[in-house]
C-alpha cells in the first residue's frame, strides 16, 4: 500500500471521529473520503457530483469571503448543466486533489482573447505559474485554486461553463444509450431529461451513475453558451450560504474543533524583524489550563513572498482564553533590530516626499513636458498622501494544524491553499502530497486573508507538538502585527493649462514603499485624460513594514490622486468637473473612451448633476477604471457622491449614484451590487477614518478603539446602482470600485468650506465653515 | 468552581473560572460558535448576545455576571433559522462574509423587541456593530422589513 493511500484511510477514520463530535463542524470544508463512504454519489466530473435524490454538489475551488463565489461559481457551472437550482449545494474542492490530478484536457484549450472570443467567453489570466504555489500549479485539476485580484468570475467562467456542459452532455448520452434513441432527440431542463417522441423521462439523479461511466467521445467539440443564451447567469441569485450565515451555522476557521485540540495564543515581536531574546515560562506554568510554551522564529521569507514578519512566543493551553491570559502575563524580552525601531511615521513621510524632488524611474514620457510647462498660462501643482492601511478583517488570523509523522492537516480560511500546502511541507519536511488544507469560510479577506503568517506560525507550533491538533488564534492586536499593509504613498501632480484651461502638460510623480502593489496603476502607458505632453515616474523606498495586496491595491491610492487633481484642474479652469472630464476623455484615443464617457454621463444624469443643492451640500464625480489603457479586458464605472457638511464640520455621505458597466454580462448582478455597496463603505473608511501610524518601528493603532470602523449611522441613506451594457469581458469588480469616495469627499469639503485637504484620512481636520 | 448558566433555554454546568469572559464560555465550553470573537474589547459587537433580553458584548463581561439570567445566542433565535429577523436578513441577502452578522442580528433583535417600529435614528443609535464588508445598507432595510413581519404577527 502506498503512503498516499494509507494516509487516505487514516484520514477517513480521523474525519469520521470529527464528524461524530460535531455535525455543524463538518459542513464547512471538503471531506472527500467521508462523502464517498457515506453516500457514494456518482462524480460526473471533478466539479459535479449528483446524488440519486437529485442533489447536485458543486465543488468550488475558490474561497468564500463574502464576495459570493460559492454562488457565482455554481451559477457558471449550472447554467450549462441545466439542473434544478434549488437542489444545488456548494462544497469546497480538495486542494490536495487539485495538486494531485491534472486538469481534464478539454479545459486546457481555452479559446478566446478577451474582447474577441468567438464563443463569447473570457480568457483566464493565470499569470506566472510559479511552483511555490503563489500563482497556482501548472494545469492542476481545478485550474486555479486561489482567490485573488477580483478574478474568480473572469478567470473561471470559461472552464466552469465547460465543466457544466461536459456533464450535461454525458448525462444526455447515458440516457440516449439507455433508451437506444439518438441523443439529439433529448432535452435537458431542471435536472429532467425528456424524450418527447416516446414520452420517456428520467432525472439526473437516476441517470448519474450511468453518466459517470459514460465518457464523452469528443469533449473538444463541446461549446458553451454565449451571454445571449444565458438563463441562470445574469439573473439575481441570493447567495447559497446566506441561510447558514443568519443562523450562526457557517464554519469559519475560528470555529474549527478537532478532538484533542489545544489552543495557542501568541505574541510576536511588535517591531518587524524582531525575535525573542528570552521568555519566562516558569512565571505562568501554574496558571489554569496551561500546557507548554515555545518560541518560534521569523517565518521563512521564502514562504511569505519575501516579507519579513517577526519571531514570537506561543503559549498552548486547554482553552484559548487560558492561553491568552497566560501569554499576556509571561515576561518576554525581545531582540529588536535598531534600524527597524528607528522608523517613525513623520520621518517615513519626509523620506517619501523628498524622493519626489529627485528624478525617479520614468515609466511614460510623451511629448515634451518642459517645453509645454514653459508656455502654459497657468501651472497647478498639488501633493497628496495616503497612509499605511491594513485589512482589519473581522475574523482575526487563525489556523488549526495537526502534524503527525507522515501527514499534515490544516483547517483554515485561506485564499491561497496551495501556498499553505507548500509552507506546511517545507516547515515539517513531510511531502506535499501528504499535506491537506481543508478550506473554511473567511470572515473577510480583502487580500489573501491578510497576507499574514498565521498558517506558518500555526504549522511551526503544531510541528513541535506532533499528534496534537493546535488551533492558533490571534488577538486583534496580534492581527494588526500579522497582517500586511497597503504601502503608504505620496504623489505630486503638476499640470500646465492653456489659456482656455485645458491641460497641455501633466507630470505625475509617485513615491511609495518598495514592494507595494500597483505602483504603476492608473498612470501607466497613457494619461486617462487627454494631455499632449505627459510624464509619469515613480520612486520606491525601503521601509520595514510588510506590504501586500490589500483591497484596491495601489490603484485605490492612485485614483484618489488622479481624480482629486482633475477636480482641482477643473476648478482652476472655471469648468464643470463632469464636463471637463468628459471632454478630456473624448479627446483621447483610448480603446474604452466611449464606455468611460457613458459611465460619466449616466452617473451625472442619475445624480441630477447641475441641479442646485442647499448650502452645505455638494456633488462630486469621479471615474473608476482598470485596464482602460488596454484594448483587452477592463472594468469601468463612474460615481457621483452627494455630500453634506454641517457648520460644525460633520461630514455625511448622503447619496451615491453608481454607473457600472456589464461587460458581456454580469454573472450574479445581486453580488455585484453588494460588492459595490461594500466598497463604498470600504473607501469611505479610507477617506474619512483609517490610517496606521508607526512609532519606534511599531504599528500604533492596533485595535478598533484607535483604528476606527464606520458604523451604520455613516452609511449613505441612498445608493442607486445602474448597469450599462458594454461589449468586452470585465477584469473584475471586487476590489477597486468606489475608490471615488476618497476624491469626492475631498472635493465636497473644498466646495462647501473652501478648504482643500490632500492627505487622507480627512477626519481630524477642521472641516467647519460659516 | 463550577457554576450554572441558562443558555437558549437550557441549563449548563460550566467548569471554568467564573471570571472568564462570557464569550469564551459560550464558544469553548458550550461549543456555540455562532457568537464571534473579533476585537476583544467590546468595540465591534461581533460577540453580541442577549442577557435577560439586553444586548451584551460578551467578550468584555465575566461569565459570572450572567449567572441566574437568561442568555440567548444566535443559535437560540429560532430552531429553524426562520425567525422574522432571519427571514428579513435572507430576503435582502444581507450578509457578505457574514462574520459580524450574528452580533448584528442580536443587536437588531434587541432593538425590535424594545421598539416595534424603529426609526432610522433608532437603528443608528442601537445597532452599533461594525461590519467590514459594508453590509450596512441591507442591514437597515432588513431591520425595517423584519419590523413589518413581526408587527404582522409572524412571531
Amino acid at each position: 500500500m502506498s503512503e498516499t493511500k494509507r494516509s487516505a484511510i487514516d484520514r477517513r477514520e480521523f474525519l469520521s471521529v470529527v464528524a461524530a463530535s460535531s455535525g455543524a463542524f463538518v459542513f464547512g470544508f471538503w471531506v472527500p473520503e467521508r462523502a464517498a463512504a457515506q453516500n457514494a454519489a456518482p462524480e460526473i466530473n471533478a466539479w459535479i457530483v449528483i446524488s440519486p435524490d437529485d442533489t447536485v454538489t458543486i465543488r468550488i475551488a475558490q474561497t468564500e469571503l463574502g464576495q459570493g463565489v460559492w454562488t457565482s461559481n455554481a451559477m457558471m457551472i449550472c447554467e450549462e448543466l441545466q439542473c434544478d437550482w434549488t437542489k444545488v449545494r456548494p462544497q469546497y474542492a480538495s486542494a490536495n486533489r487539485d495538486a494531485r490530478e491534472k486538469a481534464p484536457e478539454w479545459t486546457l484549450k481555452v479559446m478566446g482573447n478577451g474582447a474577441t472570443d468567438p464563443k463569447g467567453g473570457g480568457e483566464p489570466g493565470f499569470g506566472n505559474r510559479d511552483r511555490t504555489g503563489v500563482a497556482g500549479i501548472p494545469d492542476s485539476l481545478y485550474r486555479r485554486m486561489r482567490t485573488n485580484a477580483a478574478s474568480s468570475v473572469k478567470d473561471g467562467r470559461y472552464y466552469l461553463q465547460l465543466a457544466g456542459a461536459e456533464a450535461r452532455e454525458r448525462l444526455l448520452l447515458a440516457a440516449a444509450a439507455l433508451w437506444n434513441v439518438p441523443v439529439a432527440e433529448l432535452t435537458a431542463k431542471d435536472s429532467i431529461i425528456t424524450h418527447t417522441r416516446s414520452g420517456r423521462r428520467t432525472t439526473y439523479g437516476q441517470i448519474a451513475d450511468r453518466a459517470a461511466r459514460t465518457p464523452h467521445p469528443n469533449p473538444e467539440a463541446i461549446t458553451i453558451k454565449s451571454p445571449d443564451q444565458w438563463t441562470l447567469m445574469g439573473t439575481e441569485r441570493k447567495n447559497l450560504d446566506v441561510p447558514d450565515k443568519v443562523a450562526g451555522k457557517t464554519v469559519y476557521g475560528i470555529d474549527v474543533r478537532v478532538p484533542g485540540m489545544k489552543w495557542a495564543a501568541v505574541k510576536a515581536c511588535p517591531v518587524y524583524g524582531g525575535t525573542v531574546r528570552s521568555y519566562n515560562f516558569d512565571a505562568i506554568r501554574q496558571l489554569p489550563g496551561v500546557r507548554s510554551a515555545m518560541q518560534f522564529p521569523i517565518p521563512d521569507a521564502a514562504l511569505t513572498r519575501g516579507r519579513i514578519f517577526s519571531g514570537g512566543v506561543a503559549v498552548i493551553a486547554d482553552h484559548w482564553y487560558q492561553a491568552k491570559a497566560a501569554v499576556d502575563r509571561m515576561p518576554i524580552e525581545w531582540d529588536i533590530p535598531q534600524a527597524n525601531a528607528a522608523f517613525n511615521s513623520a520621518g517615513m513621510r519626509a523620506t517619501l516626499l523628498a524622493a519626489l524632488d529627485r528624478p525617479g524611474r520614468v515609466r511614460v514620457d510623451q511629448g515634451n513636458v518642459e517645453d509645454a510647462f514653459a508656455r502654459a498660462s497657468k501651472v497647478i501643482e498639488a501633493t497628496y498622501s495616503t497612509p499605511y492601511l491594513p485589512r482589519a478583517r473581522m475574523e482575526p488570523g487563525n489556523a488549526t494544524v495537526l502534524v503527525t509523522n507522515d501527514r499534515v492537516d490544516v483547517w483554515i480560511g485561506d485564499q491561497s491553499p496551495q501556498e499553505t500546502r507548500f509552507s506546511a511541507s517545507k516547515i515539517t519536511g513531510i511531502p506535499e502530497e501528504n499535506v491537506y488544507v481543508n478550506l473554511c469560510h473567511l470572515g473577510g479577506g480583502f487580500g489573501r486573508n491578510g497576507n499574514g503568517p498565521q498558517a506558518e506560525q500555526a504549522i511551526m507550533i503544531a510541528n513541535a507538538h506532533r499528534a496534537t491538533p493546535i488551533h492558533l488564534l490571534w488577538t486583534r492586536e496580534e492581527d494588526f502585527i500579522g497582517t500586511t499593509y497597503r504601502a503608504a504613498g505620496v504623489a505630486r501632480l503638476k499640470a500646465g493649462l492653456d489659456a482656455d484651461g485645458w491641460p497641455i502638460a501633466l507630470e505625475v510623480r509617485t513615491s511609495m514603499q518598495e514592494d507595494g502593489f500597483g505602483p504603476e496603476s492608473s498612470f501607466d502607458v497613457a494619461s486617462r485624460y487627454y494631455v499632449p505632453n505627459y510624464r509619469f515616474s515613480n520612486h520606491t523606498t525601503k521601509f520595514h513594514v510588510p506590504v501586500g495586496t490589500r483591497r484596491g491595491i495601489g490603484q485605490a491610492a492612485h485614483e484618489f490622486y488622479r481624480e482629486s487633481f482633475m477636480n482641482e484642474l477643473a476648478h482652476a479652469a472655471g469648468k464643470d468637473p463632469y464636463r471637463y472630464r468628459r471632454e478630456l476623455i473624448a479627446r483621447t484615443s483610448l480603446p474604452y473612451k466611449d464606455d468611460m464617457i457613458r459611465a460619466l454621463d449616466l452617473a451625472a444624469e442619475m445624480s441630477g448633476w447641475g441641479k442646485p443643492l442647499p448650502r452645505g451640500m455638494a456633488r462630486a464625480i469621479a471615474l473608476e477604471e482598470r485596464g482602460a489603457e488596454t484594448n483587452r479586458m477592463a472594468t469601468i464605472s463612474a460615481m457621483v457622491h452627494t455630500v453634506s457638511i454641517s457648520r460644525e464640520g460633520k461630514v455625511k455621505l448622503e447619496r451615491v449614484d453608481v454607473a457600472h458597466e456589464t461587460g458581456f454580462g454580469l454573472v450574479n448582478p445581486l453580488s455585484v451590487k453588494k460588492q459595490i455597496e461594500g466598497q463604498i463603505t470600504w473607501f469611505y473608511n479610507d477617506a474619512m477614518h483609517q490610517a496606521n501610524t508607526i512609532k519606534d518601528g511599531r504599528i500604533v493603532e492596533n485595535n478598533f478603539n484607535a483604528f476606527k470602523l464606520s458604523r451604520i449611522d455613516e452609511d449613505p441613506p441612498e445608493i442607486n446602482i445602474r448597469f450599462f451594457e458594454t461589449k468586452h469581458w470585465l477584469l473584475g469588480m471586487g476590489h477597486d470600485r468606489a475608490t471615488s469616495v476618497q476624491s469626492a469627499i475631498g472635493d465636497a469639503i473644498f466646495q462647501i468650506t473652501g478648504k482643500r485637504f490632500r492627505d487622507l484620512p480627512y477626519a481630524g481636520q477642521d472641516l467647519s465653515w460659516s | 468552581m463550577p457554576f450554572d448558566l441558562n443558555v437558549n433555554g437550557r441549563r449548563h454546568t460550566i467548569d471554568a473560572d467564573p471570571s472568564t469572559p462570557l464569550l469564551w464560555v459560550i464558544r469553548d465550553h458550550l461549543g456555540l460558535t455562532g457568537t464571534k470573537f473579533s476585537c476583544g474589547i467590546g468595540q465591534c459587537g461581533a460577540c453580541t448576545l442577549h442577557v435577560d433580553g439586553q444586548p451584551v458584548r460578551s467578550c468584555s463581561v465575566a461569565a459570572s455576571t450572567a449567572v441566574g439570567k437568561r442568555i440567548t445566542t444566535i443559535e437560540g433565535v429560532s430552531p429553524d433559522g426562520n425567525h422574522p429577523i432571519q427571514i428579513a436578513w435572507k430576503e435582502f441577502d444581507t450578509p457578505q462574509c457574514g462574520y459580524c452578522q450574528s452580533g448584528m442580528i442580536m443587536s437588531a433583535l434587541a432593538l425590535l423587541q424594545r421598539r416595534a417600529d424603529p426609526s432610522d435614528a433608532d437603528i443608528n443609535a442601537s445597532v452599533t456593530n461594525a461590519c467590514r464588508c459594508g453590509s450596512y445598507h441591507r442591514v437597515r432595510q432588513a431591520i425595517h422589513f423584519a419590523a413589518n413581519l413581526m408587527k404582522n404577527g409572524r412571531r
